[in-house]
């Protein structure tokens, strides 16, 4: 019975995790996570259903995709950008950033993107692939205003996921490493595009059809062990 | 009345094999475990004996999944595991995901981002052969796969019925048999 019950567990967690990443398919730099399972055996073959060992991260390359954003930039290749909040460091491969009053560049959900500050009077703004911020003003073109540089980690897949597309370094990632994007075999900034995220919504439509079929099918079996239980206890009066 | 009682055992064991087979349908790597109900001098007794049948091969494009074509398994540190998820660690060793670095036949594997494993389980680093993984003849290593899981969950959801079906039937039966032993016991032998 409760082999069938941690059956039962494991595919709310594992649907919970589709779930997430279905709600998030059309969120740029969004990437997909997995639940991962193991089978608990207590001595011989026969065990005790399975448990759960946590999501992980997929950091698999999304579409790069034309947008309309004023500041929008996108990674062509490993990295993310470092962004800041009241002080909290984080890193996101979501470049969906916008001009605060402040001149600061912040994404819907108020993260900083560090190193670079827009000017007031800028008229227009240009990334090269490099992450150099240029901006145009009545007076000037081509000023410099900081550049993106990008953070890569030893094991990404150990980053702690913040929610949505943000995620804080670990013990078990590593620092940081601070890299500048553009150089021969480093990633590039792409200006103007926009990461589209990972989740492919047929695939996570299968992948719920196969955890709600799971689930079933473990409801069944708690059901049939109940019975059973049920049918020993009553042996003595029928 | 003690091989009816053997027969609910051994009904109770393919229950606990199938809801244990079921709970795994999403462990990747994961083989289903068989139930033999054998008939010995002490009645019906149900035993466990591992299915070879190789899971379903799923793609992932991740360097370090691991699928094995064939019998065998990795052997990571103490244990040996057929779920090929490795990721890097931030020292650069291969982990599975309990944290258990895997091992090549010269120890644990180290390396660095962009190494691949061939098909015969050499890993490489850039042109560098850094270790083997050992693998019993025949088998082979794809990269970028996983093994999914062997269980077929309509397949359990049957046995699960069977098994179910099986024990009432050995209940239903053991009654009988204890039912004409009362009427031994209690009505044959009366005087009328």
């Amino acid at each position: 019975m409760y082999a069938a019950a941690s059956g039962m567990a494991a595919q709310q967690t594992n649907l919970d995790v589709i779930a997430d990443n279905l709600a998030n398919a059309d969120v740029a730099g969004f990437k997909r996570a997995a639940a991962g399972f193991i089978d608990v055996n207590a001595g011989g073959t026969i065990g005790l259903g399975t448990a759960s060992t946590g999501t992980r991260p997929d950091f698999a390359q999304g579409k790069l995709m034309k947008s309309g954003g004023p500041f929008d930039v996108a990674i062509d290749g490993p990295g993310f950008f470092r962004v800041e909040r009241g002080g909290q460091r984080a890193y996101t491969r979501n470049g969906e950033f916008a001009r605060a009053a402040d001149g600061t560049l912040r994404n819907a959900a108020g993260w900083q993107l560090r190193d670079v500050r827009i000017p007031e009077d800028a008229t227009a703004i240009h990334v090269g692939a490099d992450g150099r911020v240029t901006i145009d003003t009545a007076g000037t073109t081509g000023r410099p205003a900081g550049r993106i540089r990008l953070a890569t980690f030893a094991s990404a897949e150990n980053l702690r996921a913040l929610g949505g597309t943000t995620y804080a370094a670990t013990d078990a990632s590593g620092p940081e490493h601070r890299i500048g994007p553009g150089g021969p075999n480093a990633p590039r900034i792409a200006f103007g595009m926009l990461e589209r995220s990972n989740v492919s919504i047929i695939e996570s439509m299968m992948q719920i059809l196969n955890a709600q079929r799971a689930y079933e099918a473990n409801a069944k079996g708690v059901q049939a062990a109940d019975e059973m239980q049920r049918i020993a206890n009553n042996l003595h009066r029928s | 009345m003690t091989w009816m009682a053997s027969a609910m055992r051994a009904a109770q064991a393919q229950l606990d094999t199938a809801t244990h087979n079921l709970a795994n349908v999403a462990t990747d790597g994961f083989r289903r475990v068989r139930s033999a109900v054998e008939l010995t001098a002490r009645g019906l007794v149900a035993r466990e004996l591992p299915d070879p049948t190789q899971g379903g091969i799923r793609e992932t494009g991740r360097p370090f999944d691991l699928a094995l074509l064939g019998p065998g398994s990795f052997a990571v540190e103490g244990a040996r595991t057929r779920s090929g998820s490795f990721i890097r660690d931030r020292d650069g060793w291969l982990t599975d995901r309990q944290g258990r670095r895997l091992l090549g036949a010269r120890g644990p594997l180290r390396v660095s981002d962009g190494a691949t494993v061939a098909a015969d389980g050499t890993v490489r680093d850039g042109s560098r052969i850094v270790d083997r993984i050992p693998l019993p003849p025949g088998t082979r290593i794809r990269s970028g796969a996983l093994e999914a899981s062997g269980v077929d969950a309509i397949g359990e959801s049957l046995a699960i019925l069977t098994a179910q079906r099986a024990f009432e039937t050995a209940q239903k039966t053991l009654v009988a048999i204890d039912q004409t032993r009362e009427k031994a016991v209690n009505d044959v032998a009366r005087l009328k």
